[in-house]
């Protein structure tokens, strides 16, 4: 390879550990959805299951009772539905960054997790849908969001960002989906072929749209993909730049600053990774895919939860710079506030989470371990609720008028939801890990040692 | 009909063969090839003479398509369809409409990249193709890499086609036969997809449809059953049994004075017109008397509806001596208080404005009774 004149520590590690072939990978991935689950699996969806059925309760009960049942009221009137709609659409981020950006960029470490990560994308959008659709108070009015011809001659405000918003959130959601299933299609050829229940095999069947991996039909797909994931990448990009509007076009102090859009996308891509991480360290465990997603995978998303948190931890002082450097009173208490007010344990939470405990990750060995890269990875979803929380709720309770400042009070509700979305999310990937290929097997395919012939090799650019 | 050819398979097990094959392949004459494989190899398309695939130029139109249609959408309905005036900014207020516009633009491209790619470039879904049923299908889709030659003009030398293949390295070479009638459409899965896909339909329209019979469960009771008195509905709050209370006897809205007067004849002794007569005051007498008045008494007062054939009363002449006659006060009275068929106005016209009107109404007389004078 050319990466030969290279020092040791900076040339690629093998991808792969112990000998594999193209057989056997389908054997090793493609087992698992014709297996029983084991036990565990069956208490996991249990409990996940219950957190959703809770979930599901609360929401219930808030259409039958009314929206005065959660804690957001005048002046925090976002509270936690846009909270967890920030959060989880942020989890989703790193979902199409591993499978678009990493794809642009030709980072073959992608392949083996992109399938899990675009998965966790689409659920963590489901749980995010959910938020907005609440929060609007009557949400069996809330196709009024999308322009349409209506007998009351009305369109939407073009000009508004939750109108934006309404429309990157959806676009994202679709795309991701499309994105995701695209991939899918040859491995569920794969399945169709492999499986034995002839249900299984019925639905794989028309699934995977009769795909018989010709030549031709590769020399469309390989394009298409790559289209996708060209466009998908400005696409995630913009979505939390759009969400960030939702804050930034406002004229609340401790919101309206130019720093939002980018600071929004590397929070979402944070997050992302760490929940990224949480998952497929269990799931490589538990799948023993342990030689597919190896150390080295984990290391490397490690890294770049390590660069966001110093980017994070940037973007926490600029906008305390920016709050000083305006001389703005306003803008001044606020910063203040986060840290120093009633609920300032909430932003130092999140200094803690986001950009101290990370810190941890500079360790070689850190990055390597287990242990403290679970706890790294919860401490980071922790730091990035909380981060959603101090910029909504301590930005609004104490804006302008001081006569209208007022505090924040969460009902039993919000947190019912809350831990609801947690359970749906996980309910979801849980469902998944049994039932589709975990790992795009066409992909790590072409990456196996002599995949390619051996011509095209030497004189191709592929990595 | 019978079954036909549809090709020659044979299987590689590595991707270098399988390139190295076809040349060879091509070499003993078979121009139509086709090749398998379970992931894209490189350099294959090249080996095959594939032309290049025209979606990137499709995804572009479309995208450029989605762009100026996202645009042109956000304009029209924002400036032209429903003009609406949002923070003093523009109607065209372009730079706010390029994040939709962008949202479109990427969707119109990405749909049709994904399914351009799926339904228009690879035909797909089609469950008809005769390689589904082939035995080489299993390897395709695992590790196996195949090759196939097919017919040209219908016609196929199935011996010399797998002797090439062989002497190319293939190995379980098959013949891949065409069913005469593709079970596209009658297979078992697609009638069941096709089940589900009904009841689902049929499920979901009898739940609506229940719900809009059987309202049982109100959502947000809430919201829609406030503590409050509604302003058009009965309520058992007032003795009256009224929602909404009239006001107390004798109330006097801002800018109305009450008339003490019984009769118009009273009011003609008592009051009188405080207005002087200038060009404005008759201009704004003008206004009002041909939108509130002229309706019924004409534009020149002469009684003569302009709705007459709808019109049953025969509204006053106040071109006739007696309307000459009467004082200001009088019409004064009649206005506010309506008289006959004539509702009272005292609610529509402000009480300066009806002595406008009065002024206005002397002026018409006059225009059409003039005097010795007036013509001199």
């Amino acid at each position: 390879m050319s990466e030969a004149y290279l020092p040791e520590a900076l040339r690629p590690q093998p991808l792969i550990e112990g000998p594999l072939t193209t057989g056997g990978l389908d054997d090793q991935v493609l087992q698992w959805p014709d297996k029983k689950p084991p036990r565990a699996w069956y208490v996991a969806v249990t409990i996940t299951g219950i957190l959703t059925l809770i979930g599901f309760t609360c929401i219930g009960y808030l259409l039958y009772e009314g929206i005065g049942s959660m804690g957001n009221n005048i002046p925090s009137a976002w509270g936690f539905p846009i909270i967890n709609f920030v959060f989880w659409v942020g989890i989703g981020h790193a979902g199409t960054l591993i499978s678009a950006i990493l794809f642009i960029f030709r980072k073959r470490w992608r392949n083996a997790i992109s399938r899990a990560a675009e998965a966790m994308t689409i659920f963590a959008l489901c749980c995010a849908a959910i938020f907005p659709l609440i929060h609007v108070g009557r949400p069996w009015f809330a196709y009024w969001l999308f322009p349409y011809p209506n007998v009351r001659h009305l369109w939407i405000n073009f000009r508004s960002p939750l109108v934006w918003d309404v429309f990157a959130v959806s676009t994202y959601f679709s795309v991701s989906l499309l994105f995701w299933y695209l991939g899918l299609v040859p491995d569920l050829a794969s399945l169709r072929e492999r499986t034995k229940s002839k249900l299984r095999r019925g639905i794989y069947r028309i699934m995977s749209l009769g795909w018989v991996g010709s030549a031709r039909n590769w020399l469309h797909y390989e394009k298409a993909y790559l289209l996708l994931a060209g466009l998908a990448t400005g696409l995630v990009l913009s979505v939390h730049s759009v969400v960030s509007f939702d804050f930034a076009v406002s004229v609340v102090p401790g919101w309206h600053m130019t720093i939002f859009p980018p600071y929004f996308v590397a929070g979402a891509i944070f997050a992302g990774f760490a929940m990224v991480v949480l998952v497929l360290s269990v799931v490589r465990r538990t799948m023993h895919l342990e030689n597919l997603i190896t150390m080295t995978h984990l290391e490397v998303m490690n890294k770049m939860i390590l660069a966001m948190s110093c980017l994070m931890g940037y973007a926490y002082l600029m906008e305390g710079f920016t709050a000083w450097y305006s001389s703005n009173t306003f803008i001044r208490y606020i910063f203040g506030n986060y840290v120093w007010g009633d609920t300032g344990w909430a932003g130092c939470l999140t200094i803690c989470c986001n950009v101290l405990i990370p810190q941890l990750l500079w360790v070689p060995k850190f990055r390597r371990s287990f242990p403290v890269m679970i706890f790294v990875a919860i401490s980071v979803t922790i730091g990035m609720w909380f981060e959603r929380f101090t910029i909504i709720v301590l930005s609004l309770h104490r804006d302008y008028l001081p006569s209208a400042w007022g505090q924040f009070h969460p009902t039993w509700v919000d947190f019912g939801i809350l831990i609801g979305s947690f359970g749906l999310f996980f309910t979801l990937v849980l469902i998944f890990a049994r039932t589709l290929p975990v790992i795009s097997t066409t992909e790590v395919k072409g990456d196996l040692p002599g995949a390619h012939p051996r011509h095209t090799r030497e004189g191709g650019d592929h990595a | 009909m019978p079954d036909a050819v549809s090709g020659v398979i044979a299987l590689f097990s590595t991707a270098e063969e399988l390139v190295d094959a076809i040349p060879e392949v091509r070499a003993r004459g078979f121009e139509s090839l086709e090749a398998f494989t379970p992931y894209p190899v490189h350099g294959l398309d090249k080996a095959l003479k594939l032309k290049r695939s025209w979606l990137p130029a499709l995804v572009m139109i479309m995208g450029g398509l989605g762009a100026v249609l996202g645009f042109l959408f956000e304009w029209w309905t924002s400036a032209v369809n429903y003009p609406l005036h949002i923070g003093g900014k523009p109607l065209n207020s372009w730079q706010a409409f390029v994040p939709v516009m962008f949202e479109v633009t990427v969707l119109f491209a990405t749909f049709t990249a994904g399914l351009g790619m799926l339904f228009i470039f690879n035909k797909l879904p089609f469950f008809g193709n005769p390689i589904l049923d082939s035995d080489a299908i299993k390897g395709i889709t695992r590790d196996k890499f195949a090759l196939m030659i097919q017919p040209v003009g219908g016609a196929l030398d199935v011996d010399a086609a797998s002797a090439a293949l062989v002497s190319a390295g293939g190995s379980n070479v098959e013949v891949v036969m065409a069913k005469a009638h593709p079970p596209a459409r009658g297979s078992w899965w697609v009638k069941t997809f096709l089940g589900i896909l009904v009841a689902c339909v049929v499920a979901g329209y009898g739940t609506s449809l229940a719900i809009k019979i059987y309202p049982t469960i109100k959502p947000m009771v809430e919201m829609e059953d406030q503590a409050k008195l509604d302003a058009q509905k009965a309520d058992g709050f007032f003795k009256d049994g009224h929602g909404m209370q009239l006001p107390p006897e004798g109330t006097v809205p801002r800018g109305y004075m009450p008339i003490l007067a019984k009769t118009p004849e009273e009011a003609g002794k008592t009051l009188f017109n405080p207005l002087p007569i200038t060009a404005k005051v008759l201009a704004r007498g003008r206004t009002l008397y041909d939108n509130h008045c002229a309706v019924c008494h004409g534009f020149l007062g002469r009684g003569k509806p302009l709705l007459d054939k709808f019109y049953q009363a025969s509204p006053a002449n106040l071109q006739s001596k007696t309307f000459r006659d009467v004082p200001d006060g009088y019409i004064y009275d009649v206005i506010s208080k309506g008289k006959g068929a004539m509702p009272s106005y005292e609610a529509d016209i402000s009480s300066k404005d009806r002595w406008a009107i009065i002024h206005y109404v002397r002026a018409l007389q006059r225009s059409q009774h003039a005097r010795e004078e007036d013509l001199q």
